[in-house]
Formats: structure tokens, C-alpha cells, sequence
């Protein structure tokens, strides 16, 4: 929270005012692609997951048949979705906090085109009957050169701007982001290499596909969700953050722990004993690194909870971060070799945990940061508090059932699995419940999201108030004006940070 | 700490994993030798290679476009990691008038000539390691198990027994057409119309082919052989 001692209060907010409008035009670009591909990810999951549970739902077309529905649904929300709000987070979290000017947002654009024609390929590429069938890698195959060629460009200019900030102090923001540039390229190459290029065993294949599903959730979503939390926390309560050490212990232990994890879905497979083995001991102390930031996040935003209750941006990131804890848990609950490993290895508790990482966790954190960065980028503030609470509290419904999927019908779903006394049917009766609590969580998550994406529209138009007041959830008691303080040119809320 | 020592924890922390979990495995995986059967434990003598036959690549290619991993497994897990062993029909056959009981677990060695081994996301449906066997054995005896794979394809809820099932109906992949003249010869025997005919399209013959060859019940050296002591078949 320190201010260089070089330029005063006014040339500093001049300086950020120069980074938001000139990051505008891409992070505008990467939010509203992001908000369409969410969008069909979301329909396409209603539809997928109501097939689970009534199969002759919109039976009589081969591109809609569940096996290409289901991995389009989640190649969109990763690579659609996930991907695009990654991107706007962090080129703009990377240019604030490197105090730089972004220089090339025509690149931006130019590659951010490229990267939603390739996703759009390669969806159509699954419905069509195309898809890999490698779970998370499922779009055909030319689609990952571009990919990888694509990131990479999109994520150049972040690292440049690190290199050539002005001397001062690195934010602990900036480890995560430089370690989700780094990481990603490194897993996204060397699994599609092994994969693709230098095919060695079928099952060591499988491993390494289940390898990617992990590595990509802890090593890039983790890390990128990580980033903009332990921006917003100290940035909107102007409280430092609660301890310097905890965040450096969260963020080593996540870097030597999340490379081993994932290999544990291959327990029992004709694959060296000890990586499953090593792959669920390592996927239960990822609970050490989440519950380390998730602990020290919390203790920052709980030291202002007036600000807490009021700001969107804090609310939506406090309740990624309680998301966080709980995908903690679910790690070591979910992955006990001999005991539940066996139970949830084939079961809806796989989804159920993806999805509390994607959305509840990572989503949430994400959407913090975009309810902070638009109004920034676009010079409006946010129109409607109803419309922001609205998508809130749907979200949240949407992750609690979630939630139950992912801790207790797996479990439920696997005990099925193994009473081989019983039919097979048994089984499927057991996991019936939560297949229809998997579409109620998506219709949620899309009557949720109506809400977030009119308004982003509407923001994205230029639609959005001309005030310098930031829009609040709750009526400050203090004020006359509904909308709270007057601000100042950036508005942070109030009680805002000192410049930075 | 400099940029370039962070850096370098970056590396050092994510390369020693990579090294150790995907890289080393691989190599060595590439370079499974063949196993032997011994003539004093086994005995019989040769190599152990479990024969495949049918289009295996073209079968495992509509079977992964068509997401049949997202609710089939394809592994037996040996009892340590889950009770695929005990269910009747699994794993092998419990009771096969021959050979007695043939379950076993799978090994490296059963995905050959695939890309990819399908393990698979969730068991929404069985386990498909001896789908082939199980049709051939125990649901279509005495008629053609690949015509029961079609008609199971064609419609998974025709069989009273299987009208909870929640498997997709994969008629896309069949072709209805009038008939002209004769019938075609791969027509299937579907329906009350004797003026339309369904045959099996392409990619319908090569996933059919596959599961037919999905027959991982062949004994193993005991080498490989980690499963539970078996009765001997009276």
C-alpha cells in the first residue's frame, strides 16, 4: 500500500485513469465473449444434465446426444468462460499493479478474436463428433497449437509490464499472476505433447489427462482467482492484508504441492502404485495452501465488515474464498485412498468438485473482480444494486446444491457403486437425486447470470451511471445520497485504499 | 527475493513434479516388456498378449466422440482400490462352463492397439472392460451378440429388464431408408414396415466391432495375477 514517492495523489490517479482506458477496449472484450460463452455453457449443461436423469430428453439428434453435450458444456465454461475472464483479470490487475500503461491492446484484441474463433471450432468440433474424447482436452486436435500460441501472446504483455515496472514493492498479487503465466503454457504443452505428439501408454495417457484437469484448476484457475482476491481484500477495506508470511506459506505450499495431484483417479489402475498413491496425498494437502489464503483473505475483509456488507465486489470474493475452504475440505474428504477415494473415484462428486472450483470458487472470486474492474474500464458505475444482489444470491443457491452434489452424492452415488451384492441399478437410483440436483444448480446459475449479463451489457454499451458514486448494496446510514461518499476520481468504495 | 530467484522456485517446485509424476512415468511406460508366461507356475510357455480382434482405432474413435466415456468405465479395480472383482459378470464370468471363473483385473496390456485408455468419468452405467464377453455369454445366447449390441444402441429401453436404463438412445447413428427391390444385406431386422429398412451406419458397425472386443478375461502369468485365490470350477 505504498505510494511512490515520485508522483503525488493527483498525477497517481491521472496514471491509473491512463491504464483503465487503455486496457478498456480489451478487458471489455474478454468479459462480454467470456459472458456469451457462459451463457452457452450454461444451456448446454441444462441440457446435458437433464438427459442424465430423463434420457429420452431431446433424444433425436446426434449432436445433442449427452456424450458430445456434456464435454461441450465444459470445454466452454474452461475455455470460453474461464479463459476470458482470466485474461481480463489479468491484464488489468498486472498494468495496475506494475504502474504500466498497456501499449498493446490491438495484439490483445487481435489474439482475443483468434482465441474465441478456436473455442468456437472446437465446440462446434465436439457437437459435430469430432471431440478427442480426453476429458478437458475434448475440442479436436488442431485446436491446442492455436490455443497455447494464443495465450501466450494475450500473456506476454503482462510479464513484459512486471519486467519494467518502476522499482517498489511486488504485491503478493503479482507471485500469483507471474505463476499462472508460467504454468499454464508448461502444462497446457507437455499434456497435449504427451498426449498427441509422443504417445507413450494408453493408461499413462489417462494419467495424464487426469494430471491436466488438476494441475489446470490448482495451477492456473487457483492462482489467477488467488491474484484478484488478495487485490480486492486489501484495495477495498484499506486494511493491509492480515499477514505477509501466511500469504507467502499459502502461496510455496501451493506451488510444491498442486503438481503432484490428480493422478489419484487412477487408483487401481495398471499404472506404478505410487502415483495414484502420491496423487491423493497430495490432493488432500491442497487443504494447506487453500485453507493458508482462505484464512488470511478472511481475516482482511472481516476487519471491515461494514465495507463487507456494502461493496459487491467484496461480497462476491468473500464468498469464492468461503467456496475456497470448502473446496479444501471436499480435497481431503473426497480423496482418502481406502476409504472414500473408492467411492467418489466414478461418481457425480468429480463434477460436483469441478464445478465448486470453476464457478464457486474461481467464478465468484472473478465476478468480485469484474463488479470492481468495469466501472473502472468503462468510466460508469454499476446501475442497479437490485440486479447485482439478484445475481448474488441465485449464485450462491447455485453453489450451496453444488456443493451437496459434489460432498454427498458422490459419496451416496459410490456406495451404490461398490454394494456388488446389489443390481447395478441400485447405483443409479442412488446418484438420481443429485443428477436432478445438478440441473437445478445450473437453472440457478443461468437465472443468475441473466442478470449479471444484462447489466454488463448494458455497462459495455456505455449504458451505465455517470456518477462518481460506486454502486453499493447497502444504504450507508451516514449518508444523504443513496449511492454513499462522493469519491474520488477512482472510486474504491469507501474507506478506500491509499493509491496504489 | 529477486524476480529471477522467484522465477526459479517456479521451476524448481512445478519441474521436480512434472519430472517425477509425468515425464519419468512416461518414458517408462513406453517401454512396457512383454510378459512372460513361466512354465512352472503357468504352465504354458509364450508371451502373454492379449488378442484383440475387430476395428479396435476406429471403434475407439466414435466411442470417445460419442462421450460413452463421460458414464462407462473401462477398468477393474483390484480389491484394494474397489469391489469391481465381485460383481458377477464384471470382470470376467464367474462360471464359465470351460474355464471356470475368469475374472481378473486389468492390465496394462489389455488397452493395446487403443491411443487412449477410456478409465472414464463416472459409472452412471456398467463397467464396459468385458462388455464383449458379457453380451456373447450371458444376454445373447444363442443369437448374434452384435445384433444385440444394435438393437441395445438403436433403443437401451426395449428390454422390459432395462426400462429404468439411462442410456441414450444412439439412433443417429443408424440409417432408415425405403426399400427398393431387395433389403440391403446389413438391414436390421427393426420394425413392423416392410417397406423401410435400418442398417447400422459406419460409425455404428466400428463402435459395435470395439465393444465386441472389449473381452479382458484372459488368463494372465501370475505375475500380473493380483486377484483373490479362485475356487476351482467344479
Amino acid at each position: 500500500m505504498t505510494t511512490s514517492s515520485a508522483t503525488g495523489p493527483d498525477q497517481d490517479a491521472l496514471l491509473r485513469v491512463g491504464i483503465d482506458r487503455s486496457l478498456r477496449h480489451p478487458v471489455m472484450f474478454f468479459l462480454t465473449s467470456g459472458a456469451a460463452w457462459l451463457a452457452v455453457s450454461m444451456v448446454l449443461a441444462i441440457i446435458g444434465s437433464t438427459k442424465v436423469h430423463w434420457p429420452s430428453f431431446l433424444n433425436d439428434y446426434g449432436w445433442l446426444t449427452y456424450g458430445r453435450v456434456a464435454p461441450a458444456h465444459i470445454n466452454a465454461l474452461i475455455y470460453g468462460w474461464g479463459f476470458q475472464a482470466a485474461f481480463a483479470v489479468i491484464i488489468w490487475l498486472m498494468a495496475r499493479l506494475s504502474r504500466k500503461t498497456c501499449t498493446n491492446a490491438g495484439t490483445l484484441l487481435a489474439a482475443g478474436h483468434v482465441w474465441n474463433l478456436v473455442v468456437m471450432l472446437g465446440v462446434i468440433g465436439i457437437l459435430a463428433g469430432y471431440g478427442t474424447g480426453i476429458p478437458w482436452l475434448e475440442f479436436p486436435v488442431f485446436a491446442w497449437p492455436v490455443l497455447l500460441a494464443t495465450f501466450i501472446v494475450i500473456t506476454m504483455g503482462a510479464f513484459i509490464q512486471f519486467r519494467v515496472r518502476p522499482e517498489g514493492h511486488t504485491y503478493i498479487s503479482q507471485w500469483y499472476l507471474l505463476a499462472a503465466i508460467i504454468w499454464f503454457p508448461w502444462i497446457f504443452a507437455s499434456a497435449n505433447l504427451l498426449l498427441h505428439v509422443f504417445p507413450s501408454h494408453p493408461v499413462m495417457a489417462a494419467g495424464v489427462a487426469a494430471w491436466y484437469k488438476s494441475a489446470l484448476i490448482f495451477l492456473f484457475f487457483t492462482p489467477v482467482a488467488l491474484a484478484a482476491a488478495f487485490y480486492l481484500a486489501p484495495k477495498v477495506t484499506g486494511r493491509p492484508v492480515f499477514s505477509y508470511s501466511l500469504a507467502q506459506l499459502g502461496f510455496w505450499s501451493l506451488a510444491v504441492i498442486a503438481p503432484w495431484a490428480g493422478m489419484q483417479k487412477l487408483a487401481g489402475a495398471p499404472i506404478t502404485y505410487w502415483i495414484p498413491m502420491m496423487g491423493a496425498a497430495a490432493t488432500v494437502l491442497l487443504a494447506v495452501p487453500l485453507f493458508a489464503s482462505g484464512l488470511n483473505l478472511l481475516k482482511t475483509v472481516m476487519s471491515d465488515t461494514q465495507t463487507l456488507s456494502s461493496s459487491p465486489a467484496l461480497r462476491f470474493m468473500t464468498a469464492g474464498v468461503v467456496a475456497m475452504l470448502l473446496l479444501g475440505f471436499a480435497a481431503v474428504f473426497l480423496n482418502l485412498p481406502g476409504s472414500t477415494l473408492q467411492l467418489t473415484q466414478f461418481s457425480l462428486s468429480n463434477y460436483g468438485f469441478e464445478i465448486l472450483a470453476l464457478y464457486g470458487f474461481f467464478g465468484l472470486v472473478t465476478f468480485g473482480a469484474i463488479y470492481f474492474i468495469v466501472p473502472r474500464v468503462t468510466r460508469r458505475e454499476w446501475i442497479s444494486s437490485r440486479l447485482i444482489k439478484i445475481h448474488f444470491l441465485f449464485s450462491a443457491y447455485g453453489i450451496v446444491t453444488v456443493a451437496l452434489v459434489a460432498l454427498f452424492g458422490g459419496l451416496q452415488q459410490g456406495i451404490g457403486e461398490e454394494s456388488w451384492q446389489l443390481p447395478w441399478q441400485a447405483a443409479a437410483s442412488r446418484a438420481y437425486p443429485y443428477a436432478v440436483a445438478t440441473t437445478i444448480t445450473w437453472c440457478f446459475l443461468l437465472f443468475s447470470n441473466i442478470f449479471y449479463f444484462i447489466h454488463l451489457t448494458l455497462m459495455w454499451v456505455g449504458l451505465g451511471r455517470r456518477s462518481s458514486h460506486p454502486t453499493l448494496l447497502l444504504k450507508p446510514h451516514h449518508s444523504g445520497s443513496v449511492h454513499g461518499e462522493e469519491g474520488d476520481i477512482d472510486n474504491a468504495g469507501p474507506g478506500h485504499a491509499a493509491a496504489h | 527475493m529477486s524476480l529471477r530467484i522467484f522465477i526459479l522456485g517456479l521451476f524448481a517446485s512445478f519441474g521436480v513434479a512434472w519430472l517425477a509424476i509425468l515425464i519419468a512415468p512416461s518414458v517408462a511406460m513406453s517401454r512396457l516388456a512383454p510378459l512372460e508366461f513361466s512354465e512352472a507356475v503357468d504352465g504354458k510357455t509364450g508371451v502373454f498378449y492379449p488378442k484383440r480382434t475387430g476395428r479396435i482405432q476406429d471403434g475407439a474413435k466414435v466411442y470417445a466422440a460419442n462421450g460413452c466415456y463421460q458414464c462407462h468405465t473401462q477398468i477393474i479395480r483390484p480389491t484394494y482400490a474397489g469391489n469391481d472383482m465381485y460383481r458377477a459378470d464384471w470382470a470376467g464370468l464367474k462360471a464359465d462352463p470351460d474355464r471356470g471363473d475368469t475374472r481378473r483385473e486389468t492390465n496394462a496390456y489389455d488397452f493395446s492397439g487403443e491411443r487412449f485408455a477410456q478409465i472414464g468419468v463416472m459409472r452412471l452405467g456398467p463397467d464396459l472392460s468385458n462388455i464383449g464377453r458379457r453380451v456373447e455369454s450371458i444376454y445373447a445366447v444363442g443369437t448374434s451378440p452384435e445384433l444385440w449390441l444394435y438393437k441395445h444402441l438403436y433403443d437401451p429401453r426395449r428390454l422390459p429388464e432395462r426400462f429404468m436404463s439411462g442410456c441414450p438412445s444412439y439412433q443417429f447413428l443408424f440409417v432408415e431408408k425405403p426399400v427398393k427391390g431387395n433389403r440391403s444385406t446389413d438391414a436390421l431386422p427393426f420394425g413392423d414396415d416392410p417397406s423401410k429398412q435400418v442398417s447400422p451406419s459406419p460409425e455404428a458397425k466400428a463402435l459395435v466391432s470395439y465393444l465386441m472386443s472389449l473381452k479382458k478375461d484372459q488368463p494372465v502369468p501370475a505375475a500380473l495375477n493380483f486377484g483373490p485365490p479362485k475356487k476351482e470350477a467344479k
